[in-house]
């Protein structure tokens, strides 16, 4: 009976982390995209067009890494699209992410409508695929009990997003390179002045945090098995992205924590039953709880996060100070 | 050769119209493209999508009822938008706002309509749900005024607030949840369109127009006079040029913006009612994305209330079109519509781009630099 | 072989839609010299820098740098031809530190940011003579910090060209002494350096060369050797034209205006106008004379009621104004017609027509929820015709006229409102002499009306026509008021830089006090 507590306790927290990596992914896309200045909406449309075309170029390849791949580029290349339309074209940065989200949802359902009517890969053919998302324990750590199934046995594309999540820390702060994204979000005038090329920041900073957004879509398509119904794959995870973006201060790394915060209410929502069944004493209560306040609660502490940081003084947050405005070097 | 971005001081309504136009085109020729590769003709399908399927359809006229049930709250949450826009103020908190509305419609609905007369209980209906959504709205632009809070962002995270209430309202089934229908043991919304319902006027033969569309048109030509012609409007229009000037001719600029906001959100309740109040129950996608699509409408129209009743009624044309010619074309998806709605937006932007700026080019090296 | 110049410049052309902001304008620097660029606000000085660093691209027209044709399409560009430029509104990242500043735009960087960078930072601003924390964010530095570090920044990249755009404004005397020495150091080093400004003082102590501008048009360049500030003032104003502008007189009536002991904060917080004081009366008119940014903007804001006043009184008519909303200043008649550098930023709404920017100020006074645009399109209509205001029709946007004819809208939407005050800045900035004359009219006009004037001008030999007193402003404190007809250029020349004080000139009356004063009238009401 012991035994059999721990085990719902250690599912709980393998949860958290197994549902809540793509959240990451997206979050980390994100801030990258945002740390150039511009506010991209269309998250949502991004993963879900990263998420069909590598799930489908995967199988049909019957490897992992070309599903990474080509999720990964499929995430760019609309990142490609915006840049153009916002960058190069000055077009409104909601509006045209708001179109990308429609766009890319569009995409996802026609592709995957129409291939479901000829013949859809289905995962468990493709052994490659199904092995390569399984999960790899890393010696040692996973054998700490408790945490060690939690933390440290899953699949590649977790330790993936954790690693892309400290790069891009790595990358943002600690680099050249990444001061001059910095500067570009900040106040493009002045990184234009001292000869940074701000429209080849932007264009490429968008394609790799779009890029990055795709591969978390095509992670929930491996989580979903690869099954393709009515609902989306991505099933507004590209919305909390945006939400997590703010309540990690756009830092990738504390993007990790806050995925974890906010896996934990996602994952009480999944589990929440059976931990109250183990632990019917002290935890017997969340049965009671309404799913849907978990599922509330992102956006509630983001909103809270959000007021918090305009009341405080601006210069401890990590929002860049042109975000939202293009740039226009001619301006008077 | 290089290229050179220069602003436009001016351009024509005409050639406006015709680079809109050319990238309208353009995108229905490239979903021609997708269609021919789909072995589908795209006369064919384009001809049902644009008819929504009425020629030589013997029950057309369900077609256009059911239509306008798209058209009224889209038209009217674009129209509601603008005034924001108008402004400046990125309220995209239109779907919550609509949620919000929704679900206090209902509440009047459930608790008033057996006891009032039909009248009476949808007034109230309207009022619950523009006051709610109204101060919904109003809670964001405070937050804008006091602190400066972001409001693209914090209207955002609202939509899912709201989104989450409804979908709370929507499956627990509780002694307190008048919204389900008790005779099921799962969770359904009830239905109220047997209590009360917004009349419909009979036109000859079997189409009847239902008084919101009646309302929503008077609706739009209302707030056309006030952008247009009262103070109102004409200070809106001050602050969203420059809120230095607003301020320095003596307008109390936050007031404004208080003012306007709530305005918009209210009216947004109001398309709620209407849907609402048409459809007789609550359903967790009851705002078919009328936040998100009013958005883009209301900014494709330039914020003129006029074009914004067009660009609903083609937006609308194509979303239930799509549906309809789906229904004969089993080969394409209904899924087409948003695809190609983004591929028109897309060009449309781009489009817009040349109405705004001019592309000089030049020769690398300047030896050519026009003086010679 | 002519003689090979570090920068040359042929003929550039540059428009803004129908603006034109230079116009077939030569320029050539030599190696190790120092040029200054002179000309009045708004004769293109700005913008024909801009096109070397590489902000704006020009429409026409030929840059040579040492000899060969360059094209200078970004900023990137400039800096790989050693062009750098310290911009008058500082291109700064506030929520960098000052290291990090110098270091994003450094080439070859590495890929990682090391610590060592500050200390690398802090040594070579060392070598260059500045004392600078290299770990200090921008957004927690005075105003002259930031413009040493955008100078340490330009130096950093290895400009040979340094362009500075008005370097002296915001700098202290001993600061400017500091700047000087190092432009000297550079020169001998071999820099070119063009210079901006329009203070003559700064042009004979620290440039070999002046080139002049007018109205976008170049003029001349200049041996400074060779020349003096006399010469200089007649090409930068243009031939010495005789100012016929009438200076009718009027009965004095009491002070309509009277400012005690004020105090003002600029927008950074640093104190922009210090206990002044001044009075206006009705029928004459008070220039405003001064450097530009002594205070004049913040002091007209203040007035208008749009900024707080952080000590002191402000009496109207006897009653106390310090305080009041905008709207109930502009109600006591007190109207304020501000010609802001971008023209079109406050007070006048750019993307709306001439009939609708002229109800801005009383669209509130008719009844019913309706605007009247008949009084706006009449009233716009008798603008466009008394002013000449040149425009398609009143319906046009503001944005689209050009800068002389919206500065006419404007003032010509303050009179129509019927003021009992005007303030006015700057009203013919960038205007040709006819639109100027104009202009003058209506002020006098204004004046015989028994209006109160106070005009914050540029041309001293106009003020010293139009107006009756001018008051001097230097580093937001009151030089001294004098009589305009019994003053001279060189005395308010004197008064402007600080190097004349004359406000205990008269002993029993100190400058800026009226012997009338209302102040003590404040609780009997307002006067008939």
């Amino acid at each position: 009976m012991e035994m059999d507590k721990l085990g719902v306790l250690t599912s709980f927290i393998h949860n958290i982390v197994v549902f809540n990596i793509p959240l990451l992914y997206g979050t980390v896309g994100e801030i990258v995209v945002e740390k150039s200045g511009s506010l991209n909406l269309g998250v949502e449309g991004i993963m879900a067009v990263g998420a069909i075309f590598g799930y489908i170029c995967g199988c049909y390849a019957n490897s992992l890494g070309v599903g990474i791949a080509v999720a990964f580029m499929a995430g760019a290349l609309c990142g490609l699209l915006f840049a153009a339309l916002t960058v190069s074209l000055q077009a409104n940065q909601n509006i045209t992410g708001l179109t990308l989200t429609t766009f890319g949802l569009g995409v996802y359902f026609f592709v995957g409508n129409g291939l479901k009517a000829t013949g859809w890969p289905a995962m468990g053919d493709y052994a490659n695929i199904k092995n390569g998302f399984a999960d790899v324990a890393i010696p040692v750590l996973s054998d700490i009990p408790l945490i060690g199934h939690g933390l440290f046995n899953h699949n590649v594309l977790v330790y993936l997003g954790i690693v892309i999540a400290i790069a891009m820390w790595w990358y943002l702060n600690r680099t050249t390179p990444g001061l001059k994204l910095r500067a570009v979000g900040e106040n493009p005038g002045a990184a234009d002045s001292v000869g940074i090329n701000v429209k080849r920041m932007k264009y490429l900073h968008i394609c790799l945090g779009c890029g990055i957004m795709g591969i978390g879509g095509y992670y929930m398509g491996l989580n979903m098995s690869g099954s393709f119904n009515s609902s989306c794959w991505i099933n507004g995870y590209g919305w909390i992205a945006v939400a997590l973006v703010i309540f990690a201060n756009w830092n990738p790394a504390l993007a990790i924590a806050g995925t974890f915060v906010f896996g934990f209410f996602n994952t009480l929502r999944v589990s929440g039953s059976s931990l109250a069944m183990a632990f019917p004493e002290a935890l017997g209560w969340l049965a009671a709880v309404p799913t849907q306040l978990y599922q509330a609660l992102p956006f509630v502490i983001t909103a809270i996060v959000l007021v918090a940081s305009s009341v405080r003084s601006k210069q401890g947050s990590g929002l860049p100070a042109s975000l939202g405005v293009n740039y226009f070097r001619e301006e008077r | 050769m290089g290229f050179h971005i220069v602003k436009r001081d001016n351009c024509p309504i005409w050639k406006k119209c015709c680079f809109y136009l050319a990238a309208v085109v353009i995108a229905l020729l490239l979903g021609a493209l997708l269609l021919v590769s789909l072995g589908v003709d795209p006369i064919a399908y384009y001809t049902r999508m644009f008819t929504m399927g009425t020629i030589g359809n013997k029950i057309a006229y369900k077609v256009y009822i059911n239509y306008l049930k798209e058209f009224v709250p889209l038209a009217l949450t674009s129209v509601a938008l603008s005034l924001a826009f108008k402004m400046r103020f990125w309220n995209i908190g239109g779907e919550g706002q609509f949620i919000l509305g929704a679900i206090a419609a209902a509440f009047v609905a459930f608790q008033a309509g057996p006891v009032l007369p039909n009248g009476v209980t949808l007034l109230l209906m309207c009022l619950a749900a523009m006051v709610t959504a109204g101060l919904y709205g109003l809670f964001v632009a405070a937050l804008k005024v006091r602190f400066g809070t972001n409001e693209t962002l914090m209207t955002l995270m609202l939509n899912y607030v709201a989104l989450y209430i409804l979908i709370f309202i929507g499956e627990t089934k509780a002694e307190w949840n008048f919204f389900l229908d008790e005779a099921s043991v799962r969770p359904v919304f009830a239905s109220f369109s047997k209590i009360v319902s917004f009349p419909t006027i009979p036109m000859g033969g079997k189409f009847s127009l239902n008084i919101c569309v009646i309302l929503t048109v008077l609706l739009g030509v209302l707030v056309f006079i006030y952008l247009k012609y009262t103070k109102h409007g004409y200070e809106i229009a001050v602050v969203g040029d420059s809120a230095g000037t607003a301020r320095y001719a003596g307008m109390k600029v936050n007031a404004i913006v208080l003012r306007t906001v709530f305005l918009s959100a209210a009216l947004i309740g109001l398309a709620a009612a209407f849907k609402v109040g048409t459809a007789g129950i609550l359903s967790t996608s009851i705002t078919d994305d009328v936040g998100w699509t009013g958005i883009i409408v209301a900014w494709l129209s330039q914020l003129n209330t006029v074009v914004i009743f067009v660009v609903s009624a083609l937006i609308c044309v194509l979303h239930y079109g799509s549906t309809v010619a789906a229904a004969t074309f089993s080969q394409v998806d209904s899924s087409f519509a948003n695809m190609l709605q983004g591929v028109i937006l897309f060009l449309v932007l781009a489009a817009d781009f040349y109405t705004r700026f001019r592309v000089v080019p030049f020769k690398k090296g300047g030896k050519d630099n026009g003086n010679g | 072989m002519a003689q090979q110049y570090a920068i040359e410049l042929k003929g550039i052309t540059k428009t803004f839609g129908s603006v034109v902001a230079n116009k077939n304008v030569e320029l050539n620097v030599k190696p190790g010299e120092i040029l200054a660029l002179l000309g009045e606000n708004g004769s293109g000085k700005t913008t024909l820098m801009n096109m070397l660093s590489g902000i704006y691209k020009p429409d026409s027209g030929q840059i040579f740098v040492d000899g060969k044709q360059v094209s200078i399409d970004s900023p990137e560009d400039a800096k790989k031809l050693g062009i750098g430029m310290v911009h008058q509104h500082f291109k700064l990242v506030d929520v960098f530190s000052a290291a990090d500043n110098i270091w994003m735009g450094k080439e070859k960087a590495g890929l990682t940011l090391k610590k060592d960078r500050y200390a690398q930072i802090e040594a070579m601003a060392k070598k260059f003579g500045f004392e600078i924390d290299p770990r200090k964010k921008v957004y927690n530095m005075s105003v002259s910090e930031k413009q040493t570090l955008e100078i340490i920044k330009v130096l950093y990249y290895g400009a040979r060209i340094i362009i500075l755009d008005e370097p002296t404004a915001v700098l202290t005397v001993q600061e400017i002494d500091k700047l000087f020495r190092v432009l000297r150091r550079m020169k001998d080093e071999g820099h070119s350096i063009i210079i901006i400004t329009h203070k003559l003082n700064e042009v004979m102590d620290i440039s070999d060369r002046v080139a002049i501008l007018r109205k976008g048009e170049y003029i001349t360049t200049v041996d400074t050797a060779d020349t003096n500030e006399q010469a200089l003032t007649e090409w930068m104003v243009g031939h010495k034209v005789d100012l016929n502008i009438d200076r009718p007189t009027m009965d004095k009536t009491r002070p309509l205006l009277e400012l005690r002991d004020v105090s003002i904060r600029n927008d950074e917080g640093a104190v922009a106008i210090s206990d002044v004081n001044f009075y206006i009366r009705g029928g004459e008119i008070l220039g405003v004379a001064g450097i530009a940014g002594c205070g004049q903007k913040e002091l007209c804001e203040a007035i208008a009621g749009l900024r707080p006043i952080e000590k002191g009184q402000m009496i109207h008519k006897g009653d106390n104004i310090v305080g009041l909303s905008p709207r109930a200043i502009l109600e006591k008649g007190i109207s304020m017609s501000f010609i802001p550098e971008d023209r079109l930023g406050m007070g006048l709404a750019p993307s709306m027509s001439i009939t609708d920017n002229m109800i801005l100020k009383k669209y509130a006074e008719t009844r019913g929820p309706f605007v009247n645009r008949k009084i706006g399109r009449t009233d716009a209509e008798e603008v466009i015709r008394d002013l000449e205001v040149v425009t398609p029709s009143a319906d046009t946007p503001v944005r689209r006229l050009s800068g002389g004819n919206v500065q006419k809208v404007l003032l010509g939407r303050e009179i129509k409102a019927g003021p009992n005050v005007i303030i006015t800045a700057y009203p013919v900035r960038g205007l040709d002499i006819n639109s100027s004359y104009t202009i003058y009219n209506i002020l006098n006009e204004q004046k015989l009306s028994g209006v109160g004037v106070l005009f914050v001008g540029e041309d001293l030999d106009v003020m010293i026509a139009l107006c009756d007193k001018i008051m001097v402003l230097c580093h937001g404190k009151v030089m001294g008021v004098v009589h305009a007809h019994k003053t001279t250029k060189e005395e308010l020349g004197l008064m402007m830089t600080g190097a004349l004080d004359l406000t205990n000139k008269y002993e029993d009356k100190p400058a800026g006090i009226a012997r009338d004063t209302r102040f003590g009238e404040q609780n009997e009401g307002e006067e008939a």
